[in-house]
C-alpha cells in the first residue's frame, strides 16, 4: 500500500509540468473531492533549506464528519500538522494527530495557528512555484491540492 | 542645519513630555540598554554599541521555526517598507537565534537577508545567547528531537525596541493591535538624531 502510493506520487513528479497545465485550466489553488474543498493553499517559504508553513481552507460539504489526520508532498520528507499558540510572551508551536471536521464546518489553516509543517526539501522551490501536496483523511480518502509557493512577506 | 535644529526642537518637545508612553509596553525604567556579544552573519563579533545609531527592535527566535517567526519578521517588514524613505533609514531589526546549533552565521544572513535589508540575523555561542536572553529576561527552551533530528524551540514571541543610543523603550507583545506597534514603531524610528 504505501510502496503504491510512492509509486503514485513519484509519477506525478515526473507528470509535473502536465499536471502544471492542468491545475492552471482547472484553476490554480482549488481542489474538490465529493465533499471537501480546499481554497487558498500557499506554501509559505523562505531561502535555504528552512521549513515552511502551509496554510489553506477546508470545507466538509458533505453530511458526515471527515478527519484530516496528515499530509505529504514530493517535495519534502516530511509533513506534520502542527498548531501554533502563545502563553505567557512564549511562542509555542506543537503536532497534531488528527483535526475533525464536521458536516458544513468550515476550518482555516492560518499564520500563527494550524498550518502544515514541511520539513526538509527534497525539490528547489522558490516563490511563484507551485507545490503537489496531497491531504490525508482518516476514511483513506486523499485529496491532492496545487500549493502556491509565496514568501511569509505575502501573508 | 535646518534639520538638526528641528531635530533639536524635537528632542526637548519630547524630553518636555517624558510621560508621553508608547501604545504598546513601556520598557523604558525596566530594561537595561542594548548590550551584547554576538556573531553577525559575516562571522565576526560584534556588540549591542555597533548597532547604536538607528532605531533597533530585537527578535528572538530560530529559522527552523516555519510560522510565527517569519510571519512576526514578515510583518515588522510591512511596517517598515510603508515608512518614507529618510525614516526606513533610520530603523533596522536584529534577529538574534536561540538556536545557534542550526544557526551558523551564514543561516542567519541568508534568512534575514529574505526580509529586507533593514534585517540583520545575529547567532554565537550558547553562553553569549543565554547573557543577553537572560538580561531581557526572556525564556527558551527545546523540544525533543524526532527521528531526524529536527526539534521546536518553544521562545519568548515579543519584540524589543531601543532608541538611536541603546535605550530600551517599548515591547511589542502578540496580543497588542497591529496599529498600536506600527504607531510605536513609526513614532521612534522618527525620533530625532
Amino acid at each position: 500500500m504505501a510502496s503504491n502510493v510512492f509509486d503514485v506520487l513519484n509519477t506525478r513528479a515526473c507528470r509535473g509540468l502536465a499536471l502544471g497545465a492542468l491545475a492552471l485550466m482547472l484553476g490554480t489553488g482549488v481542489a474538490q473531492a465529493s465533499t471537501l474543498e480546499v481554497s487558498n493553499p500557499r506554501l509559505s517559504l523562505l531561502p535555504g533549506n528552512t521549513p515552511g508553513a502551509g496554510y489553506f481552507e477546508l470545507e466538509n460539504t458533505g453530511e458526515s464528519t471527515v478527519t484530516l489526520v496528515g499530509a505529504e508532498s514530493p517535495a519534502f520528507e516530511r509533513v506534520e500538522m502542527h498548531v501554533s499558540s502563545e502563553h505567557d510572551g512564549m511562542a509555542h508551536m506543537h503536532a497534531i494527530e488528527s483535526l475533525e471536521i464536521a458536516p458544513g464546518e468550515r476550518i482555516e489553516f492560518a499564520p500563527k495557528g494550524h498550518h502544515l509543517m514541511f520539513m526538509r526539501r527534497v525539490e528547489a522551490l522558490s516563490e511563484g512555484d507551485e507545490a503537489e501536496v496531497v491531504l490525508e483523511f482518516s476514511d483513506e480518502q486523499r485529496l491532492p491540492v496545487t500549493f502556491a509557493v509565496v514568501s511569509p512577506a505575502s501573508l | 542645519m535646518y534639520k538638526l535644529l528641528l531635530a533639536g526642537v524635537a528632542s526637548v518637545l519630547l524630553a518636555g513630555c517624558s510621560d508621553q508612553s508608547w501604545r504598546t509596553t513601556d520598557i523604558d525604567d525596566i530594561m537595561p540598554p542594548l548590550d551584547f556579544t554576538l556573531i553577525d552573519g559575516e562571522g565576526e563579533t560584534v556588540h549591542g554599541e555597533d548597532y547604536q545609531g538607528k532605531a533597533t527592535l530585537v527578535y528572538f527566535g530560530y529559522t527552523f521555526c516555519p510560522d510565527v517567526c517569519p510571519i512576526t519578521l514578515a510583518r515588522l517588514g510591512d511596517t517598515i517598507r510603508r515608512l518614507d524613505d529618510e525614516t526606513r533609514d533610520n530603523i533596522q531589526v536584529l534577529f538574534i537565534s536561540v538556536d545557534p546549533s542550526r544557526d551558523t552565521p551564514e543561516v542567519v544572513k541568508r534568512y534575514a537577508d529574505a526580509f529586507g535589508p533593514e534585517f540583520v540575523g545575529l547567532t554565537g555561542n550558547q553562553a553569549d545567547i543565554d547573557a543577553v536572553t537572560n538580561r531581557y529576561r526572556i525564556a527558551y527552551e527545546y523540544g525533543e528531537a524526532n527521528e531526524d533530528g529536527d526539534y521546536l524551540v518553544t521562545h519568548s514571541s515579543a519584540v524589543f525596541a531601543f532608541d538611536r543610543e541603546g535605550q530600551a523603550q517599548f515591547l511589542v507583545r502578540d496580543s497588542h493591535p497591529v496599529s498600536d506597534a506600527e504607531a510605536d514603531i513609526k513614532r521612534l524610528a522618527s525620533q530625532g538624531g
